[in-house]
């Protein structure tokens, strides 16, 4: 099962012919791209058991997707596809990730801290989409989001190693700063949670079952077989 | 005696003078109302105004209170209300951080908010992890020991009875504990999950010694507060109410002595007289500027808003700020090397199952000569749920299927941190930017850069990390550097020219000034700072009624202007 990890990047899987083969479909409630290592396994089934304030907040990231007030329109394409590039959502379903770092930058939630060397995060997100834009020009393309997929790859891998030129203030921060609300985003959205057998909220239910391999009667197996040998030659990853 | 052991018998034994567990409404644990809560008119001088409402000014304002003083205390965040506040979520806690504008700088610059900032009632403890180890003998005296940093003006042997007594306050659950002065706990160790079962594991084949705790939640009720749920959301505030914070542990019993607290209170300047007594805060509510007269002050906003506040607080007296003659407010500020180890198993262990913090070892928490650097480290369980674990992933390099690839496989990883001793630096230091808050009072920037010691600390600790969880039997390891904690930055000194504060955290140049928090500390050791707080808190307390004549003030109010000044109390240690 999925004792073995010859699927992890780091052990030579996944990167970059996409995600492992054979990651099962999704059965049961939603995940990002509906794929996921615990197919039925379906966290806002649970919803019941948690108090309401948590219930509310969770159920709004699903049911109130925000509009776009923050970005203009040529800025929320560029980043819309930054977002899909960082994040591998290559189809629907799509955590509405964009919105979400939209909202925030809209009403001004801070963070706590802002480098001296850098703009405030609302100005640092509008220069990595000029930055990204530019990059995309500079490769022959109208935008970045116009860009063919592995252009873009090719130009976020720069943006991570923090190659990409930027008059002004570090690059290696404003990646940072993006990917900082990006993942909280994303990984606080119960589809990921679906995708990756997190628990979710558990007031004021509990946890019980604390020892290895074992299961609340609720959570669900993970189910995933994958022989990374066979796996790596079948995507031509050799 | 015999109550001593009645009480034992029927189990949890409950503290002295501190009745708060037994004060909360059992049906909202988790916090106490402040509804009825006394009232003091601004203008009359409370014997002490306390200003923060966290780990130390809390522990302080309760123990005054039970000797009959008239406290305020001034909190900059709310009173909370945790059935209602906070959310058994990850994103959804931010409100729980200082999450207002600050500048961070330096070559290591430390990203503070969620990470170690806190703001409300109960302070940073509200969100802490729950660690609540004592400091060792050694950390008051690293300068005679190993030639680093400074000694403390006081022993460890002065800081024992309070760590004792705050241990069966918070109370502190964990194995008898073999490192520094050894010491039991008065609850028994929790159970622990599968993740911190595999580290043990791990740890003994390389010949380190790892214990279950200490943290503080109760093992068991206690008083009024029932038991832990193991849900594992600890950092995001407990709503259950078993974990230790001063909202449950000392502000209901310092609210039945008296005490009030004033929440959504910023406080922006200390006021002093033409003789350089403190008189009293100005403080901003709801946009209005108001001043609460006081016989005597303590600063409580821990080690960025208390330098900011002093340095705010400047005088034709004081032009650089109150007790800053010495040009010494803010710096030496300090933060702990926290750098992160993830394992991959093959089994499932879900690490965001049970209290994230478990296991701990100080096995390096001295200086070995033979490492090349001085002090050391603690290595501890971390538990990071979905958004630090993605944190963590992005920090090793991975995002796009990468990401998304490590993150699918969450419920397989478990993580270990260290907590390094990073040593105090002039140059790291809290000073107020030009940027404004919506009070038009600067905010703080933070500097901070590492020396090369702190370095080799971090990169022996993360290569005695990575030694743990291959004998574990990892199969892939991923890592993080970062910080954890904040202390420093008005430390305590031998001589008005060293430091801030006297042994008593009184300000070197103000008579009626105290500081009581964790800025105070001129080092920080390897432990988590949260008991050594609230300990040196509880030993200034004692140490001010000791020096008070005779008892409480008169009742009777004063009639007091802004900077006009009060009568003398005879608050003033000196």
């Amino acid at each position: 099962m999925s004792g073995d990890p010859g699927h992890l990047p780091n052990l030579g899987g996944t990167e970059p012919g996409g995600p492992p083969a054979r990651l099962p479909r999704q059965r049961c409630g939603t995940t990002p791209q509906m794929r996921g290592r615990y197919p039925d396994y379906d966290v806002l089934a649970e919803t019941s058991h948690w108090d309401e304030p948590t219930r509310r907040v969770v159920l709004d990231r699903v049911e109130r997707v925000p509009p776009i007030r923050f970005f203009d329109e040529a800025e929320a394409a560029t980043l819309g596809a930054f977002c899909d590039v960082v994040l591998a959502q290559d189809s629907e379903p799509r955590v509405p990730v964009l919105a979400m770092v939209d909202e925030k930058l809209f009403d001004r939630r801070g963070e706590g801290y802002r480098h001296s060397d850098m703009p405030s995060d609302q100005d640092t997100w509008r220069e990595v989409a000029r930055m990204l834009d530019a990059a995309a020009a500079k490769a022959g393309a109208e935008s970045f989001a116009a860009a063919e997929r592995e252009a873009q790859l090719r130009i976020v891998g720069r943006f991570a190693e923090g190659e990409l030129p930027w008059e002004g203030c570090p690059v290696d921060k404003a990646w940072g700063v993006a990917m900082r609300d990006v993942l909280s985003a994303f990984y606080s959205h119960p589809w990921a949670w679906n995708e990756i057998g997190f628990g979710g909220p558990a007031y004021p239910r509990g946890y019980a079952r604390l020892g290895p391999g074992q299961r609340e009667h609720w959570e669900s197996p993970p189910e995933f077989d994958l022989d990374p040998v066979r796996d790596i030659s079948e995507r031509g990853l050799e | 005696m015999k109550a001593r052991l009645a009480r034992g018998l029927k189990g949890s034994v409950m503290p002295e003078g501190n009745d708060s567990a037994r004060l909360l409404d059992p049906r909202h644990p988790s916090a106490p109302r402040p509804e009825g809560m006394r009232r003091y008119p601004e203008a009359e001088a409370v014997d002490m105004l306390v200003v923060g409402c966290g780990a130390g000014g809390a522990t302080l304002a309760q123990r005054l209170a039970r000797r009959g003083w008239r406290v305020v205390v001034l909190e900059a965040g709310p009173f909370w209300d945790p059935d209602r506040d906070w959310v058994s979520d990850e994103a959804g806690s931010r409100n729980l951080y200082w999450t207002e504008p600050r500048v961070i700088g330096g070559n290591d610059p430390v990203e503070l908010g969620k990470n170690n900032s806190g703001r409300g009632v109960g302070g940073s403890m509200v969100h802490f992890a729950g660690f609540a180890p004592r400091f060792h003998p050694s950390d008051f005296e690293v300068r005679s020991r190993d030639g680093v940093a400074a000694d403390w003006p006081i022993s460890y042997e002065e800081l024992r009875p309070p760590y004792e007594r705050i241990e069966h306050e918070l109370p502190v659950a964990g194995e008898h504990w073999p490192w520094g002065d050894p010491h039991g706990y008065p609850h028994s160790p929790h159970p622990v999950g599968g993740g911190a079962l595999r580290m043990i594991e791990g740890a003994e084949r390389c010949g380190i010694e790892m214990r279950v705790g200490p943290v503080a939640i109760a093992n068991g009720s206690f008083g009024n507060r029932p038991h832990c749920i193991y849900r594992g959301l600890c950092l995001q505030g407990c709503k259950v109410g078993a974990k230790g914070s001063p909202l449950v542990t000392h502000v209901p019993d310092a609210l039945a002595h008296g005490i009030e607290i004033r929440a959504e209170c910023m406080a922006t300047r200390v006021e002093v007289d033409e003789t350089g007594r403190a008189v009293g805060v100005t403080y901003f509510h709801e946009g209005e500027e108001h001043f609460q007269a006081a016989a005597a002050v303590a600063v409580a906003g821990y080690s960025i808003e208390t330098p900011r506040l002093l340095l705010h607080s400047t005088s034709s007296r004081f032009p650089n700020g109150l007790a800053n003659g010495n040009d010494l407010v803010g710096r030496g500020v300090m933060v702990q090397g926290a750098p992160q180890v993830a394992g991959r198993f093959p089994e499932e262990l879900r690490m965001y199952k049970a209290p994230p913090p478990e296991i701990c070892s100080e096995q390096f928490y001295e200086t070995d000569e033979e490492r090349g650097f001085a002090r050391g480290f603690s290595i501890q369980t971390v538990g990071p749920l979905p958004i630090g674990w993605a944190e963590h992933v992005l920090a090793d390099g991975h995002w796009g299927q990468a990401l998304r690839e490590y993150m699918r496989d969450y419920n397989h990883w478990y993580v270990i941190g260290a907590l390094n001793e990073l040593l105090p630096r002039a140059e790291n230091r809290v000073t107020l930017a030009e940027e404004t808050d919506s009070n038009g009072m600067p905010v703080a920037r933070m500097d901070y850069s590492q020396c090369d010691n702190d370095r080799a600390n971090i990169a022996f600790g993360k290569e005695r990390m990575r030694e743990v969880v291959r004998a574990a039997g990892a199969q892939d390891v991923l890592e993080i550097d970062r910080y954890a904690h904040l202390v420093g930055g008005c430390p305590m000194s031998e001589t008005p020219e060293s430091g801030v504060v006297d042994s008593d955290q009184r300000v070197w140049e103000v008579p009626n000034l105290f500081v009581a928090d964790g800025s105070v500390m001129p080092t920080q050791g390897s432990a988590n700072p949260a008991l050594t707080i609230m300990a040196l808190a509880s030993r200034l307390a004692e140490r001010l009624a000791l020096k008070r004549s005779g008892e409480p003030a008169a009742r009777r109010p004063r009639r007091l202007r802004r900077g006009s000044r009060p009568a003398p109390t005879g608050v003033d240690a000196g």
